[in-house]
């Protein structure tokens, strides 16, 4: 099973179930915003979506990845809006029989929600600036 | 002639200073010879940025001819995460 969520609060995370009696793996993942960014400190980001096409384009991805390995169920959540220095900005849970198959999906998941998601982050700086977070200046 | 309307993200949106922009165009105006048109704009602000393009929110891997209607997107490197 597949959920995806696009949140515009504070990540709640996917509940920790004693009832998969057929998987042996429960991995949790949760991406926080470090303090800097490209060497300067960071007050938060705001996360940007493509309205519509993000929420689809993870769907998608979080059902192929689900084709791809053989795992049972594919949980995550990702923040829009401000995200302050600590919180957690993707919550991503999977459960499989095994380890492996678990801790490889979740790897290949991640890298490729960060290829083709329609999902930007802006630095906002100490003084308040906010700036596109690849942009160095 | 045609009207679309472009959605700007992150750098490109740093770029030309607004979030959308409504066009109107020549009929036959293909996606990339708007990608050129952007660029122009931006005078240089997005050179060396790799954008892909989605069309009515679907990512489009070559060159079309764009429509009446049309949402474009110019996505720039994305950062989910």
């Amino acid at each position: 099973m597949v959920i995806v969520e696009i949140v515009s609060g504070p990540i709640t995370p996917f509940p920790s179930e004693d009832d998969h009696q057929q998987d042996g793996a429960e991995l949790v993942f949760n991406g926080r915003v470090r303090a800097t960014e490209h060497g300067e400190n960071i007050m938060a980001l705001e996360y940007e979506q493509y309205d519509g096409m993000a929420e689809t384009e993870l769907t998608q991805l979080a059902n192929e990845t689900c084709k791809k390995f053989p795992i049972h169920d594919l949980f995550c959540k990702h923040r829009i809006g401000k995200v302050s220095v600590g919180e957690t900005s993707l919550h991503v849970v999977i459960w499989s029989k095994h380890r492996k198959e678990g801790l490889e999906a979740m790897i290949w998941f991640i890298i490729e929600l960060k290829k083709r998601i329609p999902i930007w982050k802006w630095a906002i700086l100490e003084d308040g600036t906010r700036i596109p977070s690849e942009c160095k200046h | 002639m045609i009207q679309v309307k472009v959605k700007c993200f992150s750098q490109v949106q740093y770029a030309l200073g607004v979030n959308e922009l409504s066009l109107e165009l020549e009929p036959g105006t293909t996606s990339a010879e708007l990608e050129e048109l952007v660029r122009n704009t931006a005078q240089g602000k997005l050179d060396g940025v790799i954008l892909r393009i989605a069309v009515n929110q679907k990512y489009v891997p070559v060159e079309i001819e764009l429509k009446d209607g049309d949402e474009i997107a110019f996505i720039p490197p994305v950062q989910g995460g």
